[in-house]
């Protein structure tokens, strides 16, 4: 990576990466420790003590959801595999719209701080509890580790710092941030954070089109931005667009970070009114890397071949304008691609934290300090040993896997009486190993190697590990915890008027 | 879950450890606590649950049945990627801008459903 960034000369001016970085970084901790003020029980931590209103809590969903994967990786696969990596934004946003439907409200109602918490409750198992820790612990460090690979090379090409600072940094500012005012001030911090990263796409993409318009140049050079081929990767095949849509609407739902968010919410019904806000706020983003995509189709097309795709968004600025006016866009989106690794690694943080120091830890605030550090630590050794390129595709294994895990025991946990704790857990391990399997056979092989359904795995994986889930719960019947229905009834009945 | 009230919502202290996680409120109303201990209350409960999984799967469906006939029409009819409008192909206009407002029409006409499968549900509890 560093040799074909720097045989590129893809650098920003350094004082333009140095000025964004810090600025966002500062204001990230001193929202964090204005949130500390206001910060103090045990569940101020955990959940902001669930009295966030709907606008406040769709920015912070909409903050920690837009992540290195959306902000830089979109827009780096359109440019290299054009069409086909529309199907990215799509499924990330109708991911949303699966949890509307089927998880928000009810999850809400559960009154349970995490998706173990949940699991404990529905099932009445201490055993469906670690195997779900475990599992949503694994899925938080896989889905830190493309956030981090975001910043290496985000600080490397604005600043032209080794590649190991960009992760760093990120982490000490997500701990500092974490560590001191926890959910509640999370919020405040991931909600700035949505804005910055439109505001940081958007002022630039008006610039940008406002100057090509002036100039009387075609926008599209006409329409030859969507005819180049700049293609590296091969057509997807409907088998592969089918079943990368399928992970990513059914893997939202089973993310950590968002889960958790949902609690924040005072009731079932507000938490299906902050999921319509984002939406909303999700498809405007997306308009954004999708231009930027396009555009670099035509002024920055030899990223796509110099492995550096990933940085359209960051350097498009610098090729339209020079000067100042080049300086200061280039300086805006590297904040907002800072605030994305930011924000979703500290929601991740947070997420992960709850559930580590529940298990471990007690569950006291000093413990969920402690657990703040350990699922940091962990991700950063394995991106400083690990390099990857295409961060869409990263995230979309992450999706994949959650699919075929955390989400069947919430729809079945959720909507059928009949799961059982045995039914449970087999079908959780049957996903995880079906899926992890295929994502490390695939990994193993290579880029050129391996066949799309195991690139692809979740279009079988997502049913397999229903039908497990299922099969076993039937099997297992006498298991039925006997507080199911009552459960059930307090998921789905509304709050008293 | 505890005290749900109308208005702002009270703050509420939420201990963490586990154990704490699963203890249902004593603080239920008791109209609530009728409509699942009573086997009236549990067909209501029932019919609420059925009818909202209802309407989650035939929104999830019609929306999955439109966007996956969008590849599937793209592979049938190879011709449409030639078709431009104002230089964008048709088929970056249907995925880049058109499937947005579909995904905010189905949640909002499932938001707007679901509010009223509940509404019918708390007036059959009232009224009991």
């Amino acid at each position: 990576m560093t040799d074909a960034l720097d045989a590129g000369g893809l650098h920003l001016s350094p004082a333009v990466g140095y000025t964004a970085l810090l600025l966002v970084a500062l204001s990230t901790v001193l929202i964090g420790i204005y949130g500390l003020r206001i910060s103090r029980t045990t569940g101020d931590f955990y959940v902001a003590s669930r009295t966030v209103r709907p606008w406040w809590n769709a920015s912070a969903i909409g903050g920690e959801y837009l992540s290195a994967a959306s902000f830089l990786g979109v827009a780096g696969l359109i440019l290299i595999s054009g069409v086909d990596a529309l199907w990215f934004p799509i499924g990330y946003t109708a991911g949303y719209l699966m949890l509307l439907l089927f998880v928000a409200a009810p999850l809400r109602r559960s009154g349970a701080y995490t998706i173990p918490d949940f699991a404990q409750a529905r099932l009445d198992s201490l055993l469906v509890r670690r195997v779900t820790s475990m599992l949503v612990v694994v899925v938080g460090w896989l889905y830190i580790v493309p956030q981090l690979h975001g910043a290496a090379l985000t600080v490397q090409i604005t600043t032209g710092l080794p590649s190991w600072v960009g992760p760093l940094a990120v982490v000490v500012v997500v701990c500092l941030s974490v560590v001191t005012g926890g959910m509640r001030s999370i919020t405040f911090v991931q909600a700035f954070q949505y804005w910055l990263k439109l505001t940081a796409l958007a002022v630039p993409a008006a610039f940008i089109l406002f100057r090509l318009g002036a100039d009387g140049a075609s926008i599209t050079a006409g329409g030859s931005a969507f005819t180049t081929d700049l293609n590296t990767t091969a057509h997807a095949s409907l088998y592969g667009t089918i079943s990368l849509v399928i992970a990513l609407l059914f893997g939202t739902l089973g993310l950590p970070h968002v889960l958790v968010r949902f609690y924040t919410n005072p009731d079932g019904a507000s938490a299906r009114r902050t999921t319509v806000l984002v939406l909303g706020l999700l498809s405007v983003f997306y308009l954004f890397p999708t231009v930027y995509g396009i555009l670099g189709r035509i002024h920055t097309p030899e990223l796509a071949a110099g492995g550096a795709a990933d940085a359209t968004v960051l350097l498009l600025p610098g090729r339209i304008f020079d000067g100042a006016t080049g300086d200061l866009l280039s300086a805006l989106v590297t904040a907002g691609a800072f605030a994305a690794f930011l924000s979703t690694t500290s929601g991740l943080v947070v997420s992960l934290a709850g559930v580590i120091s529940q298990e471990f830890f007690q569950g006291s605030v000093t413990g969920f300090r402690r657990a703040a550090l350990l699922s940091t630590i962990v991700p950063l050794v394995i991106a400083l040993l690990t390099d990857t390129l295409a961060l869409a595709g990263s995230v979309g294994s992450v999706f994949a896997f959650t699919a075929s895990t955390i989400c069947p025991l919430l729809l079945l946990g959720i909507w059928w009486r009949g799961l059982t704790d045995a039914g449970a857990i087999a079908g959780m391990l049957v996903g995880a190993i079906l899926c992890g399997g295929a994502i490390a056979v695939t990994a193993a092989l290579g880029p050129d190697g391996g066949w799309v359904w195991l690139g692809q795995p979740a279009l079988w994986t997502v049913p397999a590990a229903f039908l497990t889930m299922v099969l076993v719960s039937r099997a297992t019947a006498g298991r039925r915890p006997a507080t199911a229905s009552r459960v059930l009834a307090r998921l789905h009945t509304p709050e008293p008027r | 879950m505890t005290q749900e009230q109308p208005g702002p919502p009270r703050r509420v202290r939420v201990t963490a450890p586990r154990t704490a996680a699963r203890a249902t409120g004593a603080s239920f109303p008791v109209a609530r606590e009728m409509a699942e201990q009573s086997e009236l209350g549990q067909l209501f409960v029932t019919s609420l649950i059925r009818s909202q999984l209802r309407l989650a799967l035939v929104v999830a469906g019609g929306f999955l049945v439109i966007l996956m006939g969008i590849p599937v029409l793209l592979a049938v009819f190879p011709d449409i990627e030639a078709m431009t409008v104002l230089t964008v192909p048709l088929p970056w206009l249907i995925l880049g801008l058109g499937v947005y407002p579909l995904v905010i029409g189905c949640a909002i006409l499932y938001v707007h459903s679901a509010s009223r499968n509940e509404r019918r549900f708390q007036d059959l509890v009232d009224d009991d």
